[in-house]
């Protein structure tokens, strides 16, 4: 791996050779990444992974048009072929939405260092002492848990510089701790799994006993489950299938897509699109978050804002490029090309589960939805996806149900909240993490035995 | 690149304390690819990665490390990291390097890596504009064309020495229709491991008439039903079905720890006497296809089903260990910075001897999937659930109206059994298949099949 000296002569020495290739505007970045895991089966450490890696992405336009290349490799040679490759690429597109190489003249330099001292206290023999213990306590939760068929604990830290020709230089790293279990239960001849996760920067703050109270429940309170009868049930939409549901929407807030005329969104700014319990924020640097993000991939600062405030959809989420089409600022949703979004948290209301699940009387209280890569038509927002849960008796969580549909629209969904509740989770998602509570959903459409 | 001198201090270090194997995936890849929006180029770019996986075995404990740090002396230290961690074993012995024998699946005339991004553009606009000027409620078209080439050696400490190129293509047109707020996609993705001239063979009118076409009747579907009923479905991609209720519940990362629902199951009947099935990574030209994997090994041309009896497992070199049996060459990852495991190539059910019309004609009721989206699967309780993309209600032996939707889901144990009728219309269909080594080509396929009762999550009691 090279220093960050190094890296920064490498970044300088291409944006000196960019005009050669006939560059106006020209942009490069070096990220590095370093990461260590473990896995643990059958008493042992099974498994040992480390790695250091490290790369280029070079952006530049010529001629109007923007391209981009990228590769690991990291000398003269590599940037020839980064530049020639991204030169070559500009010759063919034909974008009709000019798109920028941007320095705040406010902020040209953006420094933002999130490293803890994780890899210098998560060395491999602490996660394997972890683990270990982990999974002996695994198994001690219940005599159906037969077999742990995963456990790992990873370590990651990355680092990202850029320079372009604008000013700007911009510097980024943190670093990132996770744990995902799954075990297999069986009894009675039924088998099921069930898995769970943590995630920090800070090992020693992981809750061992916290973690194995969810995880039990999540593993062995599956057994004797039955399907319900097809039709329309009030759910409870619990707080990990609400992370998983939403994130998988979250494209259509994009002004892309809208632009591009595959977001329903579109032109609907100020319009009622949700229930009026219903608010839906980003907060780049939310103080729960573990990675806050105060500048986006195009050097602008990010900004907090709601895209849904009580029912209302406020405001479509931007990038430089998608921003001047339509004459207006940035909201320093930029993100690795395209357009993302940060920390995100659903406005969490007044009731707990099982306040939720008195307010329903009776229906089902969702916890998994699965198949949300296949089973969803992300601009129709129609869905239909395989779920499991619970039944909803007498306002009381009961007995699993299997082998059942869940089918209904995104957008008819956002309209037919009739609660939040405030059991919030968080999960990470990439270039942020996004917070969500449970919540209720009326009249769904469920497919069952019948 | 490292020379073979490097390759050996690399491999000493990684011996040098209690790994009884070894092996060194030294991997150049690179990309190209251009994406077209309505007609206008919005989108090209390229790549180019190398990188080092170090694998580390003792028993059935294994130490990676991998690192695109291509310097010797880093990948020494790297490698002798990886000996302190790996725990257990007995030192073994390492072997002189056989000569390096190479292989390539790639059945190309035009190297489409060398083909001008301009080709490319003006094959996918001609799509293009075929489809926006097809309908007006066609108001969207996607087009993409990638190219990679990956080259591959893979060194052990039993002497062994290959390497592999592999030079895949693929493109997509992904047509929107709309109607008010409604918008449906018809899709075609065709990819291979056949030269430029694939593209210049392809019947892109036609395949994009079709492609609008569904976009067009799904937008104009009604919703699917709910409830178990018989589903027939149609050849090509409907092998996904196989691949996900099947498919990864026979390999060994699943089977090797018993967590697989087919675990001690080999000789049993575990799907309907009419079901034959197979994974063959050597079908020249193919996109799932490779003639060496990714730990060396020669792959092969499994039969996994045979008349409904179970009869081998997709095995790797670590399940191999678990299992007590010979690897079946199935090791694949998505690149250097994975592991390899056990991973499915081109995996199809094999033709019947039903013509299509008729299996449909014998269906009182029941739903006509002639295409399928994806899906996914638990491998330790066989669960299922993948979509329908375009389906069609059958009544009285007859295709009806099309519905939209609609998700099917079930346990694979279940399934496979309740297979009641195979067609004589075998087709393959290019996908992606994401698992623990992460993203890699396959292939899926399948004639037109009938399952007697499946599980389908729609929602007929609304307006469309």
């Amino acid at each position: 791996m090279i220093d960050i000296r190094t890296a920064e002569e490498l970044l300088k020495k291409a944006l000196s050779m960019a005009p050669e290739y006939g560059f106006d505007e020209y942009e490069i970045s070096y990220s590095s990444g370093t990461s260590m895991e473990i896995s643990v089966f059958e008493g042992e450490i099974q498994s040992y992974e480390r790695s250091d890696e490290q790369g280029l992405v070079f952006k530049g336009k010529k001629n109007g048009q923007m391209a981009s290349s990228a590769t690991n490799e990291l000398d003269e040679d590599a940037i020839r072929y980064l530049l020639q490759s991204a030169s070559e690429s500009c010759n063919v597109l034909d974008d009709e939405d000019e798109d920028f190489i941007y320095c705040d003249p406010d902020n040209p330099r953006l420094i933002y260092s999130q490293i803890t001292d994780a890899f210098s206290k998560n060395t491999y023999s602490s996660f394997a002492k972890l683990g270990l213990e982990l999974e002996k306590d695994i198994f001690a939760l219940d005599p159906s848990i037969k077999a742990v068929d995963y456990l790992s604990i990873s370590c990651d830290r990355g680092l990202e510089m850029k320079m372009n020709s604008k000013g700007l230089y911009a510097y980024k790293d943190s670093d990132f701790v996770s744990l995902f279990a799954e075990a297999r239960a069986e009894k009675d001849g039924q088998v099921k799994t069930g898995g769970h996760y943590w995630y920090g920067n800070d090992i020693d703050k992981f809750d061992k006993e916290a973690f194995l109270k969810v995880f039990k429940h999540k593993v062995t309170d599956k057994f004797g489950g039955s399907s319900v009868p097809s039709g329309k049930y009030r759910i409870i939409l619990g707080n990990e299938a609400v992370i998983s549901f939403f994130s998988t929407f979250m494209g259509n807030f994009s002004s892309y897509a809208m632009q591009k005329g595959i977001s329903l969104l579109q032109g609907r700014e100020g319009e009622m699109i949700a229930s009026e319990c219903f608010s839906l924020k980003e907060t780049p640097m939310l103080d729960k978050a573990l990675i806050k993000v105060p500048f986006d991939s195009e050097g602008v600062m990010t900004t907090e804002k709601y895209l849904i405030e009580n029912g209302k959809f406020i405001k479509a989420l931007y990038n430089l490029k998608t921003a001047n089409k339509e004459g207006i600022k940035s909201t320093g949703n930029g993100m690795k090309g395209g357009i993302g979004i940060t920390n995100t948290e659903i406005i969490p209301g007044d009731l707990d589960l099982n306040g939720l699940a008195e307010e329903i009387g009776s229906g089902l209280y969702i916890t998994e939805l699965n198949g949300l890569h296949a089973g969803v038509n992300t601009i129709s927002g129609d869905f239909s996806l395989f779920c499991e849960g619970y039944k909803i008796e007498d306002g009381k969580i009961t007995g699993p149900v299997e082998q059942i549909t869940v089918s209904d629209n995104y957008y008819s969904v956002l309209k037919k909240i009739s609660k939040v509740g405030n059991d919030i989770i968080s999960e990470y998602m990439g270039s942020g993490e996004f917070f969500a509570p449970s919540i209720i959903i009326d009249d769904i459409s469920v497919a069952g035995d019948k | 690149m490292l020379n073979d001198a490097n390759i050996m201090r690399i491999m000493e270090a990684a011996m040098s304390r209690n790994a009884d194997f070894a092996d060194i995936f030294i991997e150049k890849r690179s990309t190209s690819s251009v994406g077209l929006l309505n007609g206008k180029v919005i989108k090209a770019g390229a790549g180019c990665d190398s990188g080092v996986g170090i694998r580390l075995m003792a028993g059935t404990n294994v130490v990676y490390v991998y690192s695109n740090d291509n310097d010797a002396e880093s990948l020494i230290k790297l490698a002798k990291e990886a000996a302190d961690a790996l725990k257990g074993g007995d030192k073994g012995m390492i072997k002189e390097l056989q000569e390096k024998s190479f292989s390539t699946p790639c059945d190309i005339k035009i190297d489409p890596m060398s083909v001008k991004k301009s080709d490319n553009v003006d094959f996918l606009r001609r799509s293009s504009d075929l489809a926006l000027s097809y309908d007006p409620m066609i108001t969207q078209v996607a087009a993409s064309y990638t190219a990679s080439k990956r080259m591959f050696r893979v060194v052990n400490s039993e002497g062994l020495n290959k390497e592999e190129e592999q030079t895949r293509m693929r493109f997509s047109i992904e047509t929107i229709a709309t109607k008010g707020n409604e918008k449906q996609t018809g899709r075609i993705a065709p990819g291979s491991m056949r030269g430029y001239e694939f593209i210049n063979e392809y019947p892109i009118d036609d395949k994009t008439r079709e492609c609008c076409d569904t976009a067009l009747r799904m937008v104009n579907a009604g919703y699917a039903p709910s409830g178990k009923m018989p589903v027939v479905l149609g050849n090509g991609f409907g092998g996904v079905i196989f691949h996900e209720a099947c498919g990864h519940s026979l390999e060994s990362t699943a089977v090797g720890i018993k967590s697989s629902c087919f675990t001690d199951m080999l000789g049993k009947q575990i799907a309907s006497p009419i079901v034959s099935a197979y994974d063959n990574a050597r079908i020249k030209g193919e996109w799932g296809s490779y003639y060496t994997d990714d730990e060396g090994n020669e792959s092969s041309d499994l039969l996994l089903i045979e008349n409904g009896i179970l009869k081998n497992y997709l095995v790797d070199k670590l399940g191999g260990r678990r299992m007590n049996c010979n690897p079946t060459g199935c090791a694949r990852r998505q690149d250097y910075t994975y592991a390899p495991t056990s991973r499915m190539s081109n995996t199809y059910i094999a033709k019947g001897n039903d013509d299509p019309k008729d299996i449909i004609a014998d269906t009182e009721y029941g739903i006509y999937c002639s295409q399928m989206g994806g899906g996914s699967v638990d491998t330790t309780t066989g669960e299922f659930n993948f979509a329908v993309n375009e389906g069609y209600m059958i009544r009285n032996g007859k295709i009806e109206e099309p519905v939209r939707g609609a998700t099917l889901i079930g346990k694979g144990a279940e399934i496979l059994m309740n297979i009641d009728r195979v067609g004589n219309d075998l087709e393959l269909a290019a996908g992606m298949c994401g698992s623990i080594s992460g993203g890699v080509p396959v292939t899926v396929g399948q004639p037109t099949i009938r399952v007697s009762s499946i599980l389908v999550g729609g929602r007929e009691d609304e307006e469309a």
